[in-house]
Order: C-alpha cells, then sequence, then structure tokens
C-alpha cells in the first residue's frame, strides 16, 4: 500500500510530451519542391522537360516583344525596313494607345474621362479600409448616385433642372463620402455622428438625429448647384465613346443594373404569385437561351424598324438596353442558386419574430445568399466584360472595334498581333482586379459566421 | 358543428377577451391528403404552462406551428390574444410580433452577431431605436446568462448557447406567448440542462408556454397540464401528477411506459 501511493501521485500529475521537430525536407521550400516537384524518377525528368519547355517559349516571346521590337516608327512598312528579325511593331500601338482608351474622343476633353474614373476609384477606396463605417451607403451611393455625375462629364453640353439637381446632389455625396471616410480614419467617428455632435441633438432623441443631418446635406446640395452652375462641358456626342473608356462604361452599367434586376427576377421565380413567376420565368429563359448577339442586333436594327417614323433611337442605349437585360437573365439563375442554399429554417425563424417578407429577405436572406453567390457573380461579371466587345460587331468603337481600325488604318494596315495582345493585357488586368477583389469580399464577408 | 362544439366555441369567444390567450376550435390541416390536424379544440390561458408530447408524426409540432402561422390550417378558429388569424398580413404581423417561437435547429441568424440577432426585430418590427434595442437584448442576454457572448457570431457558440441566444431573441419582442419546438431534442446531453434552467426560470415569470419535448423531467415540473397527441388527434390532458400518475387511455399507458422506461 505504502509502496503505491508514490506511483498514484505520479500518475495523478500529467505532463505532456514535448514538441519535436517535424523530419526534415517535410517543411520550407525543400520540402514543398521535394513534395511537390520531384516526387519520384518520372516526376522530376517531368518537372525538368517542362523547365526546358518553359524557358524556350520565355526566351521566344522576350526576343519578339522586346529584342526585336519596334518602338519609334511613323508606319507598319518602316517597322518592317527597320528590322531584319521577325519582331513586334509597338509603334503602331504606341501611336494609336490614347485611341485604345478614349476611342475618337477629342484629346482636349480627355481630361473628363480621366477625373470621372478618377473620381469613382476615390469613392470606392473607403470600402477597403476597414475603420470606415456606413460601408453600405457608400457601396449604394457609387452604384445609384455617381451615375448622373459620370454621365454628365462624359458627354456634357447643356443640362435641365433635373439633371442640375441630380449632378449637385452627386458632388455632395462624393464630398460627404471623403469627409466621412477622412473623419473615420482619424477620429474613429463618421460624418452623421459627427453632424448630429456640433448640431447639439446628441443629448436628444435618437430618433430626431436624423433632422440636422438632412439639413445639412439638402444645403450643401443647394450650395453645390450654385457653385457649378456657371459650368458647362463641351458636348460631346456618344458617337465619339470608345476604346477601354466604352466597354467600361457598358460593362460598368451592365454589371450595375444586372445584380438588382437578377435579384428581382430570382424572387420573380420563386414567387408564389404565378403570373409574376410565369413572366420571369418567361424572360429568363428567352434571354438565356438566344445568343448575345442576336439580341444586339435586334435592339439595334429590328427594334427600330417596329418604333413609328422618325423616332430615332440611340444606337448605344440600346446595345447597353441589350447587354442589361442579357446579363440580368443570367445573374437571375445565379441568385436562384444562391437563395436555394439558404436553409428553410432561416425563413421560419424571420417570420416567426415577425418580419415582413421584403425585411426578411433584405435583412435575413439576401446577405447569406449574396455570401454564397461571390464566386459566381464576379464569373459572371467578369464574363460579362468580355462580353461587351461583341458591341463592335454592331459598330460600336469599344476596345475590340478600335482594335480592328488600327488595321483598316492605311500607315499601320494589317498590324494584328501587337494590338491584339495589347487587348488581351488590358482585359487580363481588368478581370484579374475582379477576381482579387471578389477573393477579399468572400474573405471579409465569411469572417465569424461559420465555425 | 354539433351542440358541444357550438358551445365549446361559445365558451371561447366569451373568455378571448381576458383569460385566455390562445383559443383554437375544430382545427383542421392537410399536408397533401394526409390530415395532420383533427379537429383540434384547444384552449390555452394567460400564464398557462402546457407540454405537449407524442410519438413523432403525431402533428404536435404543426400544431404549434399552427399558432404562429408557420403552418395554414384549412379549416377552423385560431384566435390569439383576441386577434383571429385569417389570411389577413396585418392580423398575422401582429400575432407574430406577440408570439415567440424557439426552434429546434436554433435558427439564429448566422451573419448577425449575437446582439445583432436580438435587435433586429425590434428595431424592424417595433421601430426601437438601435441603443434602446441595444439595452433590452442585453437584459435579456443576461437573463440567459450570456451576456459575454454578444459580440460573437452563432457559429461560434455551442449548440446550448445558441439555443439560450434564441430564448433571448424571442423574449426581446417581449412576447405574450412563447412557443417551443423540441428545443432541446438537437442538443448534447450536457447542454440540456442549461437551457432547461432557462426556461424553468421563464415559466417562473409567469409567461404563457407552450412546449413541445420529450423531457419529462420538465413536464413534471412546470407544466400546468401535459397534451398527448397521436394521429392528429388530442388523446389525452391532464395535470401532470394525474397524466404520469393515472393515464387513463391504453394507448398513453403505451407511450408513457416506452418514453420512461430507461
Amino acid at each position: 500500500m505504502t509502496d503505491l501511493a508514490p506511483d498514484l501521485d505520479q500518475g495523478s500529475k500529467f505532463t505532456p510530451k514535448p514538441d519535436l521537430p517535424p523530419p526534415p525536407n517535410t517543411t520550407g521550400v525543400s520540402g514543398w519542391l521535394r513534395y511537390n516537384l520531384f516526387n519520384g524518377v518520372f516526376n522530376s525528368v517531368l518537372t525538368i522537360l517542362s523547365i526546358i519547355a518553359i524557358l524556350f517559349l520565355v526566351k521566344a516571346f522576350y526576343e519578339w516583344a522586346f529584342v526585336n521590337a519596334i518602338w519609334e516608327a511613323s508606319s507598319r512598312d518602316e517597322c518592317r525596313i527597320s528590322s531584319t528579325e521577325i519582331g513586334t511593331c509597338w509603334a503602331g500601338v504606341n501611336v494609336w494607345f490614347t485611341r485604345f482608351i478614349y476611342g475618337r474622343y477629342a484629346d482636349a476633353e480627355i481630361w473628363r474621362i480621366n477625373l470621372a474614373f478618377i473620381i469613382f476609384i476615390i469613392w470606392m477606396i473607403p470600402l477597403w479600409l476597414p475603420k470606415v463605417t456606413s460601408k453600405i451607403f457608400i457601396g449604394l451611393s457609387a452604384v445609384l448616385i455617381y451615375p448622373f455625375l459620370a454621365g454628365y462629364m462624359f458627354s456634357g453640353g447643356e443640362r435641365g433642372w433635373f439633371m442640375e439637381v441630380m449632378i449637385a446632389f452627386s458632388l455632395t455625396c462624393f464630398l460627404f463620402v471623403v469627409i466621412h471616410a477622412l473623419l473615420c480614419l482619424m477620429t474613429g467617428l463618421g460624418l452623421y455622428r459627427w453632424i448630429v455632435k456640433i448640431s447639439g441633438f446628441s443629448k436628444k432623441n435618437e430618433r430626431q438625429h436624423k433632422y440636422p443631418v438632412i439639413v445639412v446635406t439638402l444645403l450643401s446640395v443647394v450650395a453645390v448647384a450654385f457653385l457649378i452652375d456657371d459650368i458647362t462641358f463641351k458636348y460631346m456626342s456618344n458617337n465619339l465613346w470608345g476604346g477601354l473608356f466604352l466597354t467600361l462604361v457598358i460593362s460598368g452599367i451592365a454589371i450595375a443594373s444586372a445584380l438588382p434586376a437578377g435579384i428581382i427576377l430570382a424572387l420573380g421565380r420563386r414567387s408564389k404569385m404565378a403570373v409574376i413567376r410565369v413572366l420571369c420565368v418567361a424572360f429568363i429563359e428567352l434571354f438565356r437561351s438566344v445568343p448575345l448577339i442576336t439580341i444586339l442586333f435586334m435592339a439595334t436594327t429590328m427594334f427600330p424598324l417596329f418604333l413609328p417614323g422618325g423616332m430615332v433611337i440611340n444606337k448605344l442605349a440600346s446595345a447597353i438596353v441589350a447587354v442589361c437585360l442579357f446579363a440580368a437573365a443570367y445573374m437571375a439563375e445565379v441568385v436562384r442558386g444562391g437563395l436555394q442554399a439558404i436553409p428553410k429554417g432561416q425563413y421560419e425563424a424571420a417570420e416567426a419574430v415577425g418580419l415582413t417578407y421584403w425585411q426578411a429577405t433584405v435583412l435575413i436572406v439576401m446577405p447569406q445568399a449574396l455570401k454564397f453567390m461571390i464566386p459566381n457573380i464576379v464569373g459572371n461579371f467578369m464574363g460579362l466584360l468580355k462580353d461587351t466587345t461583341l458591341v463592335s460587331i454592331i459598330g460600336l468603337y469599344d476596345l475590340l472595334g478600335m482594335i480592328n481600325a488600327v488595321s483598316h488604318d492605311p500607315k499601320w494596315i494589317g498590324l494584328h498581333h501587337e494590338p491584339l495582345f495589347t487587348a488581351a493585357v488590358l482585359f487580363f488586368i481588368g478581370c484579374f482586379a475582379m477576381s482579387k477583389y471578389s477573393q477579399h469580399l468572400e474573405r471579409s464577408l465569411g469572417a465569424g459566421s461559420h465555425r | 358543428m354539433s351542440l358541444e362544439a357550438e358551445k365549446h366555441t361559445d365558451q371561447l369567444k366569451s373568455a378571448a377577451s381576458d383569460e385566455v390567450a390562445i383559443a383554437m376550435s375544430k382545427v383542421n390541416k392537410w399536408f397533401g391528403d394526409f390530415h395532420v390536424l383533427k379537429d383540434i379544440d384547444l384552449s390555452v390561458f394567460k400564464g398557462e404552462r402546457i407540454v405537449i408530447c407524442g410519438p413523432s408524426g403525431s402533428g404536435k409540432s404543426t400544431l404549434i406551428r399552427c399558432i404562429n402561422r408557420l403552418e395554414e390550417h384549412q379549416n377552423g378558429d385560431i384566435i390569439v390574444n383576441g386577434t383571429t388569424l385569417d389570411s389577413n398580413l396585418k392580423n398575422i404581423h401582429a400575432i407574430r410580433s406577440d408570439v415567440g417561437m424557439v426552434f429546434q435547429s436554433f435558427n439564429l441568424f448566422p451573419h448577425l452577431t449575437v446582439l445583432e440577432n436580438c435587435t433586429l426585430a425590434p428595431i424592424w418590427v417595433k421601430n426601437f431605436t438601435k441603443s434602446e434595442a441595444e439595452a433590452t437584448a442585453m437584459e435579456y442576454l443576461e437573463r440567459v446568462k450570456i451576456p459575454e457572448q454578444a459580440a460573437k457570431y452563432p457559429g461560434q457558440l455551442s449548440g446550448g448557447q445558441q439555443q439560450r441566444v434564441a430564448i433571448a431573441r424571442s423574449l426581446c419582442m417581449n412576447p405574450q406567448v412563447m412557443l417551443f419546438d423540441e428545443p432541446t431534442s438537437a442538443l448534447d446531453p450536457e447542454m440540456i440542462s442549461e437551457v432547461l434552467d432557462v426556461m424553468f426560470e421563464l415559466a417562473e415569470t409567469g409567461m404563457t408556454m407552450l412546449c413541445v419535448t420529450h423531457e419529462m423531467g420538465f413536464a413534471k415540473r412546470v407544466a400546468d397540464r401535459v397534451i398527448f397527441m397521436d394521429f392528429g388527434e388530442i388523446v389525452e390532458q391532464n395535470t401532470p401528477e394525474e397524466f404520469f400518475e393515472n393515464p387513463k387511455l391504453d394507448r398513453t399507458k403505451l407511450f408513457l411506459s416506452q418514453i420512461l422506461s430507461h
């Protein structure tokens, strides 16, 4: 008995074994190489052969694109004469590059496009900053209010009172977003709280807090409207728009409208009301079953035939509408897929606490469903960005249209490879950025909501 | 309608104004061809605690889900706190904001924090301001003993904690009646008691409760009335003492012997 006692004492104290280092060559760079590239004789041979093939391709491309390239020339013939080896003629791209980006927009007015895009980027930056609050308002204002400002900056000309108000409102929103973001970064309090605080309403009931904010907003809109009253931009007809700029305008509008339209169509398709359901199904199936190019031709050539005489529809506008309808039909099915991933219990819980159908949809179902849908939505958006190149076929000079135009220019006749390569790079940058952003979104929305 | 049923309906209508919280008369429901609820007559008085038990498929969940119209009954009357449950959306929403419900699978909103889960409905349905709603929510989270979890997401909590949050979420709407649909059936055994403790305390505050459960200990301790259902009918109802000591029907005896045998 006495012998057992010390043993028991030892047994009751549990000391875990110390952590040992892992076996050599299983971690770090050497471990990775061993596991992935030199995993056996056959795989090692394949790895070496692949590396040689890649080196050859890279070298050939490097010589074509850089070593034997001609950067300065005034025509394609000059390119050919000055180079003995086969190389690129970047000179053509160089000369035409501004046209690739802006189409036939007047050189003196190009700053308007640049400024509008810079404003958009500044508008969106706060969405990336974790400290900034009210991101929903910032995002919504960028999608709903900014187009008025951008539309005027792109096209210019005289403006009616409605555009005047909307542009002033848009500029005010932009200012508010910038000030709000800066305040959030520096003081940790947003613009809304600051206005409430300064106006002295913070002691009053929370329900009254919105009044000073509304007053400040209205006053700002009026002030901005007076400030911009004298500023008018030169009118730039939209058949001068082109290049990457036009591609971004068409796909931007399509992207911004596709998601809300898709959500409404998807909800309609799941509706209990038979008429709404049938209409939505018919719309979705019709537009999904027809090639985009057919829809574009219908919109720009056939649809005007049905209109009463004298009525002219802008070609760009009808192309945009066509792309939007097409995108909405596809988006509707993506959204429906996401909605089906939400368990029935979520709807029941939302109903049981007394939320209405729309409250439950907006507050409970959509935020969860959208998170599931992000990869598909962004995939759709990337497809849309690339699909808009089809508008070059109906005679709009988008990026691809401008690239075709180079090879029709007498000086650069037949120059295809280099401009197409440029377009590929530009599209890659756009699509890769979208893809990266979607991954960022998935990570930030996924945080904490699942175990 | 038989004379007796008419008499029952009259009784309910006269009582509907004050003591009766829920009055169901001749409620029938079908799922397709399947007759789930058959002529259910039930009145629940204010402050009464009722436990409903019965074999699976007997219609007990459907019965309480009809009370806040998660299921629609096809005929018969359901009157909750004087409001008749019909297809009028206004009535449905009025009843739902007065009747709390706790589900077997918790059904918390996974994209919102615990606190946001609790404040969402008061803000959007009852027009509370954010700070009012948060104060109420913290009060109830303290009552279910998890105020320290307020900033976490439901996925980070254990099953028992999630169910307690679900109870707090319902209580934040300040309901007159609480419905529990097998609240402990999805829980690990060691978490059942923490949820039952919260339900005991809730019962002590005088809340009207309808609870579908197989926790007979809970039934014995808090129930005013135990209802046994089978094949969509209320087979037997009695005080817990009588129900467990002297069940009248053989069907009830068989059921009790099955669930109490171990």
